[in-house]
């Protein structure tokens, strides 16, 4: 059953999850979609480096910069702000540091731009001389991979090491100082260094051979990353973080290839991998932020729907009780009337009115007998519990049955995982609820034509918990029916169990327990309850 | 007065003493009381086209008085029927059955309530 089609929350089938995206393995979708994303890169890059497009050249348009720093430092900045958000949560450092890799390309994006001819002054950089931007552009594509390359070497051994609570503040100020430093203490070095710098570059245009000595370096820290990374890839973080660094990869031989020149068709295809990678994680996170808004969403209204029910059990059960006291007292007035009529008579009827006062008496003592189940069922002591074995009782409650099973034709089956399934209990209010599901089942069965199978499976779960299932092959419950299953006026029974489904959910839920009931296949319908095991007997 | 006069009562319900106890009160009124457990029961008895007035309980298993009223309703439109019932809550469906139900009598009712309801329906169709 899928998340979406569960109409009750079952306990079971809901076990507490981790939805952070750091700690969660990436599906084969995600996984297809990574691989696909990486060929598309490969297409773009062989279409720009011996396909067709190889000669394709494209105007220098000054606007393009600034719209890509921008668009690069948004991204990259909203990416570190939500990874750190989530630090915040998981608070295991390895995030950290993929949050101040995050930090450092967005700010790394400020001297890139300062230094970038062009565009505040003609020909030139802001600050700098004509070798920082490519500096700056090989710190950017240095640091990095660098951060990454910690954060797979230290994710493993920090997993398990957690930051505390009061810690983390103090953890995201340190990291968040020292990215800006390192920015800072970069920029520094390529602004005021720039007379010093290797001269990768001709002029404010053209990159010269030695663009490669760099460049190379860059290639292999970042490949080096790549295959630590890939070694040590688990989460689906990981994979999306190998894509980004391929791209990083790849942008080194475009930016020289064909055409070594700012505004080539490579440079800005570069520019194009650059805005990708950056937002590949960003829409990650997004996409995880969405469906973990949607599964509270769900989660919330879920557990409305339930307290409703809830609420709705009390005025179920004070409603069974008023009709249960109701039925012998309507008895009981209307013989009376009827006594009282026969006497009034001008001859009086004295054999019709006894009759009527010996049924008032009978009434009178069934209406006290209705009153001391009800006492018996909410007393005290009804709540006493004995130790018992499940699998017994459910073989007792199925033998009062056994007329009706073989009066309509019904098969049984039964099934436990444990020889012994001991619970603590109270005995008479479980065999009470055990036999109304049993004949629930036989009355949804006795209807139809097709075989008729009454399966009982009991089962020791993991948690301490014991599961029972009464399932049916019968009509089912309607759509219409789901929600008014547990109301009085559902239940239209009169095999003299004097109960419906609504008191069999508060004994249950009185036993710490909780009953529910789902569609069985091909057809019919499934109850099922839990309760709690004797922890005594099972250790 | 004679047995062929009297004016014949079919009552249904799923509670043995009310049964027993309406056709009593039925009895002492005069009336000829013809008394089923069930809606299929009474279905089954062929009593339909002699009697003069129905009284079923709402809530039983299988076919229920609402049910019940409109299947007789189709056959014999003009058959007073008068629906009791424990759970107040039931009321709410009544405007569903239309001409179908002649009146609802909510549990525990009076007696001459009762008699009141059938003396009532059995009067305004001869």
């Amino acid at each position: 059953m899928s998340d979406d089609a569960a109409t009750k929350i079952d306990p079971a089938a809901h076990p507490p999850q981790h939805f952070i995206l750091s700690t969660l393995s990436p599906s084969a979708t995600q996984t297809r979609l990574a691989l696909a994303v990486v060929c598309g890169i490969l297409v773009v890059f062989s279409l720009l480096t011996v396909g067709p497009l190889k000669g394709l050249h494209l105007e220098r348009v000054d606007a393009f910069v600034p719209a890509y720093v921008t668009t690069m430092f948004i991204c990259d900045f909203i990416t570190a702000l939500l990874l750190h958000a989530q630090f915040a949560i998981v608070r295991t450092r390895a995030i950290l540091l993929v949050a101040s890799a995050y930090l450092f390309a967005a700010l790394v994006m400020i001297p890139f731009i300062l230094v970038f001819p062009g565009v505040f002054v003609a020909d030139r950089g802001l600050v700098g001389g004509m070798q920082s931007t490519s500096w700056v552009y090989f710190f950017q594509h240095a640091g990095f991979p660098l951060f990454i390359l910690a954060y797979a070497l230290l994710k493993d051994r920090d997993y398990g090491q957690r930051s505390r609570q009061g810690e983390a503040v103090r953890d995201i100020a340190v990291s968040v100082a020292t990215t800006i430093a390192i920015v800072a203490g970069g920029a520094l070095l390529f602004i005021e260094g720039a007379p010093l710098l290797l001269q990768v570059t001709t002029d404010s245009m053209h990159f010269g051979p030695l663009w490669w000595y760099p460049a190379t370096g860059v290639l292999l820290l970042n490949a080096a990353a790549i295959t630590v990374l890939w070694s040590r890839r688990r989460v689906a973080l990981d994979l999306w973080l190998l894509v980004v660094m391929f791209l990083y990869v790849v942008e080194i031989p475009l930016s020289y290839y064909p055409d070594p020149r700012r505004f080539s068709s490579g440079w800005y295809a570069v520019r194009g991998f650059g805005v990708l990678a950056s937002g590949i994680v960003l829409m990650l996170l997004i996409h995880e932020i969405a469906t973990l808004y949607g599964r509270l969403l769900r989660a919330v209204n879920a557990q409305h729907r339930e307290r409703e029910a809830r609420l709705m059990t009390g005025d179920a059960v004070a409603a069974s009780i008023a009709h249960e006291v109701k039925q012998p007292l309507t008895a009981m007035v209307t013989a009376a009337d009827a006594g009282l009529r026969f006497l009034d008579r001008s001859t009086p009827n004295v054999d019709k009115a006894k009759d009527a006062f010996r049924r008032i008496v009978a009434d009178g003592h069934r209406a006290g007998e209705v009153v001391d189940t009800l006492r018996a069922t909410f007393r005290n002591d009804a709540r006493e519990r004995t130790s018992l074995d499940l699998n017994e009782l459910i073989q007792e409650s199925l033998a009062l049955g056994r007329n009706e099973f073989q009066r309509h034709g019904i098969v049984v089956h039964t099934e436990s995982n444990r020889p012994l399934l001991e619970v603590r209990a109270n005995r008479v209010q479980l065999q009470q609820v055990l036999l109304n599901l049993i004949m629930n089942a036989v009355d949804a069965m006795a209807t139809r034509d097709e075989p008729r199978i009454l399966s009982v499976k009991s089962e020791a779960s993991p948690g301490d918990s014991v599961i029972v299932s009464v399932a049916d092959t019968g009509t089912g419950i309607g759509a219409h029916d789901v929600d008014h299953i547990f109301d009085p006026l559902y239940s239209t029974k009169s095999n003299g169990m004097g109960m419906g489904l609504s008191i069999c959910r508060a004994i249950i839920e009185a036993h710490q327990g909780r009953l529910w009931f789902a569609p069985n296949t091909p057809r019919g319908a499934v109850f099922r309850f839990t309760l709690q095991s004797n922890p005594a007997v099972l250790a | 007065m004679t047995d062929a006069s009297r004016l014949v009562i079919a009552a249904i319900d799923d509670d043995e003493s009310i049964l027993w106890s309406v056709g009593h009160l039925l009895e002492s009124a005069d009336y000829a009381a013809r008394l089923f457990t069930s809606a299929t029961e009474f279905l089954a008895s062929d009593c339909l086209p002699e009697i003069d007035c129905l009284i079923s309980d709402i809530d039983m298993p299988a076919i229920d008085g609402f049910e019940l009223a409109r299947l007789v309703h189709a056959a014999r439109p003009s058959l007073p029927t008068i629906l009791v019932t424990g759970y107040p809550d039931t009321l709410k469906r009544l405007p569903a059955a239309g001409k179908s139900v002649s009146s609802v009598l909510t549990k525990p009712f009076h007696g001459p309530e009762l008699l009141a309801a059938v003396e009532n329906a059995v009067r305004r169709c001869p």
